[in-house]
């Protein structure tokens, strides 16, 4: 039974495709699901995998939140993660974790009106997904914000492009050249502010019963009040 | 003839079952000294320490209600509130006391010494690797391949009479020999460094599961191109988070990144099969160390790297570590 949850759930995370898992390997994976989600061996192992790609950063603002407008506000910033900030090493690195798993589980506002009349399962799954960005991005503020007190924090999820050998080559460019840094998608967070158009909630006793997605639209609409 | 054949056929069989259960029998039950696994348990344990040490010194970042990720949070992450529920449970959710988070953290860091000194190691192991495990499902989202490996190493050794050498239950046993001679449970609690199953089996279950690790980390890089197109190395030395020694001198060199992507590709999804035979196991773990080293020195991961590489020892026969041929 061990050597089943050891050798299952990579392989489950292999067969994982656009429209689900494997059968045959979803119904391997059932009886060691939970134990191996206990016991932290329900990996994938990819590491720099399928390809070595772009880091991501967060970049936080904190700003005096006496001052009405940000643009005469002063500010600090700060880039999570940072090696002036984060030592030793193990430190900054779990921050790098921190900021990828922000990334890793970004999932645009919505769903669209059109998918919550088409499919209300996916717009259920889009709204969950969505809600868990929030909630941690929502989290994330509310930490900064404990460690400035009265300041008002905003932030922003940023992508650190790799240049490839060739154009090193051509043009030979520090790694940390701001060119090469990208904002990425939603605009930058200030906590009492509130970005989210969700769309209305359809009667909720249609929804899979599995999926406890009532909670989460009330989340999504009082998403000012962090928890 | 078709008698003679069907009989030929059916001793083949016959012996190529008995045979196989045999080996089955080998591989799994046959007594094996512990020394491997002491210094797999000093090096696990150190490094858990460290995490723990690292950790203590932010604890308020990672772990109560002001967290990175809030207790809340952390809860969700796991409940079904964002999808399906998983069973990576944690009491660390539930405590916001600084207090008790404090002296919960000084508890596990005592813990985790004692188990990488050998200290009634029967119990401080298991004792370690169920607070890892707690800080584990806490700290979603802050994890990376350290904590995988560092864990499953815990977990084995706990299985296995790892402490019977190269520590304090050592020393004990030496010094109160008579006692635990005669007494049944000291004589468990403080086992002697001789060949036992159990440290076979622990020994073999980290030995496959190692093997899985890598099989599926090959696999998952045979998926991409850059693997393929040999300039998956140049994109990780480039990567400036990551980045600890500045390798981007390479780039000027494509045949030999290109070598050292390709290597790291077909090493990495044949490990599974190349680390078993004796010709072929010592080439494997010098990739290994230099795979790992390489990751350690030049990418800003220098307790994941070193911690493979400790992981890699398990390959290692414990006869080349017995004092003098008669240990045998």
């Amino acid at each position: 039974m061990h050597l089943t949850a050891v050798f299952v759930p990579p392989l489950a995370f292999q067969t994982r495709g656009p429209i689900g898992s494997s059968p045959s390997i979803e119904t391997l994976i059932a009886p060691v699901r939970r134990y191996s989600q206990f016991l932290y061996i329900d990996r994938g192992y990819a590491f720099f995998a399928p390809d070595p790609g772009p880091s991501h950063l967060i970049q936080a603002a904190m700003d005096d939140g006496e001052n009405s407008s940000v643009a005469d506000a002063p500010m600090t910033e700060r880039m999570i993660p940072d090696l002036k900030d984060q030592w030793p090493r193990l430190s900054y690195h779990r921050h790098f974790m921190l900021a990828e798993f922000l990334n890793e589980i970004y999932h645009p506002q919505g769903p669209p009106s059109s998918l919550v009349e088409q499919n209300l399962e996916e717009a259920s799954r889009w709204q969950q997904s969505r809600a868990r960005y929030v909630a941690v991005r929502n989290s994330i503020i509310k930490h900064l914000e404990h460690e400035n007190p009265g300041k008002r924090v905003r932030i922003r999820r940023l992508e650190h492009r790799l240049p490839s050998f060739v154009e090193m080559i051509n043009h030979p460019i520090e790694l940390d050249d701001p060119q090469l840094y990208r904002i990425l998608a939603d605009p930058a967070f200030a906590s009492g502010e509130n970005t989210e158009d969700v769309a209305p909630l359809p009667n909720p006793n249609l929804l899979p019963k599995e999926r406890n997605s009532i909670q989460l639209f009330e989340d999504d609409r009082s998403e000012e009040s962090l928890q | 003839m078709i008698q003679v054949l069907s009989a030929a056929v059916k001793k083949g069989t016959t012996d190529w079952l008995r045979d196989s259960v045999a080996a089955w029998d080998r591989f799994w039950f046959s007594p094996r000294y512990p020394q491997v696994l002491g210094i797999l348990r000093i090096a696990t344990g150190l490094m858990l320490l460290y995490c723990h040490c690292v950790l203590a010194s932010e604890l308020f970042r990672f772990l109560g209600d002001h967290a990175w990720i809030n207790n809340a949070t952390a809860v969700q992450l796991h409940d079904g509130s964002f999808g399906v529920a998983d069973a990576g449970w944690s009491y660390l959710w539930y405590i916001e006391s600084p207090t008790v988070l404090v002296a919960h953290h000084v508890v596990t860091i005592l813990i985790t010494a004692a188990f990488a000194a050998g200290m009634v190691t029967r119990l401080t192991a298991p004792a370690a690797w169920f607070l890892q495990l707690m800080y584990l499902h806490r700290l979603t989202g802050a994890l990376f391949g350290l904590d995988q490996i560092v864990t499953y190493l815990t977990m084995y050794l706990m299985l296995t009479p790892a402490g019977s050498c190269y520590s304090v239950d050592a020393w004990l046993r030496r010094t109160f020999a008579d006692k635990c001679s005669s007494r049944r449970k000291l004589a468990w609690l403080f086992p002697e460094a001789t060949p036992s199953v159990a440290a076979n089996v622990g020994t073999r279950l980290f030995q496959i599961h190692l093997c899985v690790i890598y099989l599926f980390g090959g696999l998952s890089k045979a998926r991409g191109e850059l693997w393929w197109d040999g300039t998956a190395t140049w994109f990780a030395v480039a990567n400036y988070e990551y980045q600890s020694l500045d390798m981007t001198w390479i780039g000027e060199y494509p045949r030999i990144f290109s070598s050292l992507t390709h290597v790291t590709l077909f090493w990495e999804i044949s490990y599974a099969a190349l680390i078993w035979p004796r010709l072929t196991r010592p080439i494997v773990l010098l990739i290994a160390l230099a795979v790992h080293g390489g990751i350690a020195i030049c990418m800003g991961m220098v307790t994941f790297g070193t911690m493979m590489i400790i992981a890699n020892l398990v390959f290692i026969e414990p006869h080349w570590l017995l004092a003098s041929p008669s240990d045998e």
